[in-house]
């Protein structure tokens, strides 16, 4: 299940970045999350995999969706195929890598020595990863400012 | 003591566009410069505290509630946060005049104060996974600062430096997550007990070979360069003087020496790494400088040059190439800041940065020339201006750790610096000048006293380097080689 799972959000990664049409690449983003959601779920992570559904296949994919239903032409992207056929290259290149490496380094890992710092969602948001807290805060305004900047109202003397 | 590093750029950035809405221009200047003057001399206070108690871990707390906030702060994190605070002020100086024909200076100084939030988090945090979300906040903002003039090139730099940076992203979140899998905690401290007590050298190099190569790419350092040129001559000239000057060296070199001296510790092996990083760095960086004619592409190489430098000197891995590590760490960032303000200068005054349109501009901007000349020398290495006392200390240590290969390389490119910014003043400051530029001004005046702080800089730590080393410089490798004696503090 999981190797399924992941191969899922693997191919729906790669055609994200291959589309040429905007829309194709939003929705098969989408396809990557819920597979991603999927996985978490699998894992025991249900508040990831609800956070990734409902944030980054939802809401994100309606934003995109959105913004290009507002942009003019096609939403074709003229683009050099060296790209088209380098990827595919480069991703059999890491899964094997992936393979020789990863596989025989994650079988080999010892036990875990204690409980990790872990409890409910709460607990840790609030109590034990407080600092992060202000850290996310500090993304979310980069976040939004880099929108505010990149979408100003260009002036006459720029 | 240490929150207000992080808070006060977090909350005025916040604010600064309701400020934008008041004050186009002089409410942002004024708060944007007031806040680096405060965090400058907040953090001379703390340092002499430091001097006085020793280094601290602070518990943040609030009445009758625990916040799990641990901000640590010791002689080496006090150093990278004055070297912020002193380049930031310098920026943000500049910025009052430079930005002025940029519209939206409010959000443009909201994102600045994110990217030194950030990174000042990332200094006080003790936590590996807090360390990521800091560095990510720094790097967000860093993005936006890129593109902030929204030319194509600008964009262009943007999404090569954002693609590379989730790279290095993926590769720092991996190991974190393996780290956290085998030791059950993020506290570097807790992280580096619980390696020492496992039998995991394997998932521990490998690790350890994840962050090298994702703190190399945040550092720029060779063969992780690609996107520096790019981005440092493409940005803004205060942003390119805000990541040539201590983006690069907080992301990258300090995250890089924090991680890998107190979780996995300095094995030959790493030595070793470093090292050849530094060195080919040195190389590449000096070769690939020497050949170019835009101004702020030629620092941009440089940047990459003088971080190796940075490397190698930590590579060795004794105490005084440490201390020569770190000293040229706070000296690059200095001069190279400079140089980047003045090519911002050059480029505002005659509106391009090619070499070979400029020429005897020393007559027509001759703060801006002065300045250039000291930064030049500065970074390559001459007496008694303070890049010459860092780079002695670390050919001093190659030559003491018998590595004379290292020392000769290390000697030979200073030359080749020394050549490529003696090209540069020559092009752009003497000789005769164009027939364009016979209207040229200097830069105006908070650009020219921006340049005159940095430049000053130079002079007085190259002066008073003696001063510098013992107070500063040598408590911060003290701090960052025998790890940190702990005093609890209170909270606030």
């Amino acid at each position: 299940m999981h190797i399924f799972l992941l191969c899922g959000l693997v191919l729906c990664s790669i055609l994200a970045i291959l589309a040429t049409d905007l829309l194709k690449a939003a929705i098969s983003l989408a396809g990557a999350s819920i597979f991603l959601a999927m996985t978490f779920f699998e894992l025991g992570a249900a508040y990831a995999g609800v956070f990734e559904i409902s944030v980054v296949a939802g809401l994100i994919t309606v934003l995109f969706i959105a913004t290009i239903s507002l942009t003019k032409g096609e939403g074709e992207v003229k683009e050099r195929r060296f790209g088209r056929y380098l990827l595919p290259v480069f991703v059999v290149g890491m899964a094997v890598a992936d393979f020789l490496v990863m596989r025989q380094f994650l079988g080999a890992l010892p036990a875990l020595p204690a409980a990790p710092e872990a409890a409910d969602l709460g607990t840790v948001l609030w109590s034990q990863r407080t600092f992060d807290l202000i850290g996310q805060i500090a993304v979310l305004l980069a976040g939004v400012f880099c929108v505010l900047a990149l979408f100003r109202k260009r002036s006459e003397d720029e | 003591m240490s929150i207000p590093f992080l808070a006060l750029p977090l909350v005025l950035a916040g604010i600064m566009p309701l400020l934008g809405k008041i004050s186009k221009r002089f409410l942002p200047d004024l708060v944007a410069n007031l806040t680096l003057l405060f965090l400058l001399g907040y953090g001379i206070f703390c340092a002499r505290e430091l001097v006085l108690t020793g280094p601290n871990l602070l518990q943040a707390a609030l009445p009758d509630m625990t916040l799990n906030i641990t901000l640590t702060l010791d002689s080496f994190n006090i150093l990278l946060l004055l070297t912020v605070a002193l380049v930031g002020l310098g920026v943000t100086l500049y910025s009052i005049d430079y930005m002025e024909h940029y519209d939206g200076k409010a959000i443009f100084y909201a994102l600045l104060l994110i990217m030194i939030a950030g990174m000042n988090g990332l200094i006080l945090a003790d936590d590996l996974f807090t360390m990521y979300i800091f560095l990510e906040a720094a790097a967000i903002a860093s993005y936006g600062l890129i593109a902030f003039g929204r030319k194509r090139e600008e964009l262009e730099a943007s999404l090569k430096y954002l693609m590379l940076s989730a790279v290095a992203t993926a590769f720092l979140l991996l190991s974190i997550a393996v780290l956290f899998g085998l030791t059950g905690s993020l506290k570097l401290s807790a992280v580096a007990a619980g390696l020492a007590a496992l039998d995991a050298q394997g998932a521990a190099a490998l690790c350890a070979a994840l962050f090298l190569m994702a703190f190399g790419l945040k550092a720029a350092l060779v063969p992780f360069h690609a996107w520096l040129p790019d981005a440092h001559s493409s940005a803004p000239a205060p942003i390119s003087a805000m990541l040539s000057g201590v983006l690069i060296k907080v992301l990258g070199v300090y995250t890089l020496i924090r991680v890998v001296l107190t979780v996995f510790g300095l094995s030959s092996a790493i030595e070793n790494i470093l090292m050849i990083l530094g060195i080919v760095s040195i190389l590449t960086g000096a070769f690939l400088a020497l050949g170019q004619n835009d101004v702020k592409r030629m620092l941009a190489y440089s940047s990459i040059s003088q971080v190796g430098y940075i490397v190698l000197g930590i590579g060795i891995g004794t105490p005084l190439g440490i201390l020569g590590g770190l000293f040229h760490l706070l000296n690059h960032a200095s001069a190279k800041g400079l140089l980047f303000l003045n090519a911002g200068a050059l480029e505002h005054a005659t509106g391009t940065r090619e070499l070979d349109k400029l020429g005897g501009l020393g007559k027509r901007m001759p703060i801006t020339a002065g300045t250039s000349v000291i930064g030049s020398l500065a970074i390559a290495g001459v007496p008694p201006l303070n890049g010459f006392w860092s780079k002695l200390i670390i050919l001093l240590a190659l030559i003491q750790a018998k590595l004379y290969a290292g020392a000769l390389i290390a000697a030979l490119a200073g030359i080749l610096t020394l050549w490529y910014y003696l090209v540069l003043q020559r092009r752009a400051f003497f000789g005769k000048l164009n027939e364009a530029w016979q209207n040229v001004r200097e830069a105006p005046f908070w650009m020219s006293a921006s340049s005159i702080l940095l430049g000053a800089v130079c002079v007085l730590v190259g002066l008073g380097f003696p001063f510098v080393i013992q107070n500063w410089i040598q408590p911060a490798a003290d701090a960052l080689t025998a790890g940190q004696s702990v005093l609890h503090l209170p909270g606030f």
